[in-house]
């Protein structure tokens, strides 16, 4: 492979990382091929040596987004750690799929449910007092009240659960990867 | 094609490797990635993704070098929790290197 469709197919895999980063490992790349110019060695060899750069990549994007997760406990950087283990391979997808449907589709549900539970006690909160509810107004209202607080938690309960998930599986990946991909696959490369 | 054990003993060994060689002297990423692969054959390239996991981590920090021959060049070093990592990884690793020395040498 020739330098330029190295750092074409890496340029490509980096593709969603912000702009900042891919430069410096765009930096990295091309000063690796400068170095290995000024030692005599040919783009060819170096670009063997250097591994698949796609494979790359998504290494370089795992590591990214793991950190975004770590920096800041949002739904998509959740998301994208979550797809970056998986893009790396660390874990059969066609094991994991079904298992992440199920638990994804559990706390998409609870978290209906909770919402469900917190506009209901806003209603009573609001209405029952109109509506003659045994025990009077104050202990309608009190009751709305009470709806919402335990919806909030059990809100809060979730968030805990979901970024806990999280966390299990990137850490999970990260183990995997750290210890046997890499080396993996350009040793592969450069056996065949 | 190596056996799979051998290549997960050389990956599990190479952020210690790359730690042990930045513990003698700051380097860069071309030098690491030559002495390594030249020892214990690694493709060359993965030593890119790791210097940035053990730049987030903080464990290394980086300055700018001018080089004779071009561009200046980004060097490593360690940071005290670098030191500190590599301190423990390195005992845990001669411990158990050395339990399974002598199990391979009753083994004859």
């Amino acid at each position: 492979m020739t330098r330029q469709a190295f750092m074409a197919r890496l340029m490509e895999g980096l593709r969603g990382l912000p702009p900042m980063a891919q430069a410096d490992i765009i930096a990295d790349y091309n000063n690796h091929f400068n170095e290995g110019a000024a030692a005599g060695r040919s783009e060819a060899d170096v670009a063997a040596a250097l591994g698949d750069p796609s494979r790359l990549a998504r290494e370089l994007r795992a590591e990214a987004g793991w950190k975004r997760w770590e920096m800041e406990r949002s739904a998509s950087a959740g998301a994208s750690a979550v797809f970056a283990v998986l893009g790396l391979g660390a874990i059969d997808i066609l094991i994991l799929l079904p298992i992440l449907m199920g638990v994804g589709s559990a706390i998409f549900g609870v978290g209906v449910a909770v919402l469900a539970v917190f506009f209901a006690g806003g209603v009573v909160f609001a209405a029952g007092p109109f509506m003659g509810l045994p025990g009077g107004p104050t202990a309608t209202m009190l009751a709305g009240v009470g709806l919402m607080a335990g919806a909030a938690s059990g809100g809060a309960v979730l968030a805990i659960v979901t970024t806990g998930l999280v966390n299990a599986l990137v850490w999970y990946g990260r183990l995997h990867y750290r210890l046997l991909t890499p080396a993996l696959e350009p040793q592969v490369h450069g056996a065949l | 094609m190596p056996e799979a054990i051998d290549i997960q003993l050389k990956k599990g060994a190479l952020e210690l490797c790359v730690l042990a060689l930045l513990s003698q002297h700051d380097s860069y990423a071309y030098e690491i990635a030559s002495q390594l692969s030249d020892s214990i054959g690694m493709g060359e390239g993965t030593i890119y993704p790791l210097m940035r996991r053990l730049q987030m981590d903080r464990l290394v920090e980086t300055y700018l070098v001018e080089s004779p021959a071009g561009p200046s060049r980004k060097y490593y070093r360690l940071t005290t929790a670098g030191k500190a990592s590599f301190t423990s990884q390195k005992s845990a690793w001669s411990s158990f290197s050395g339990a399974v020395e002598t199990i391979l040498g009753g083994a004859k």
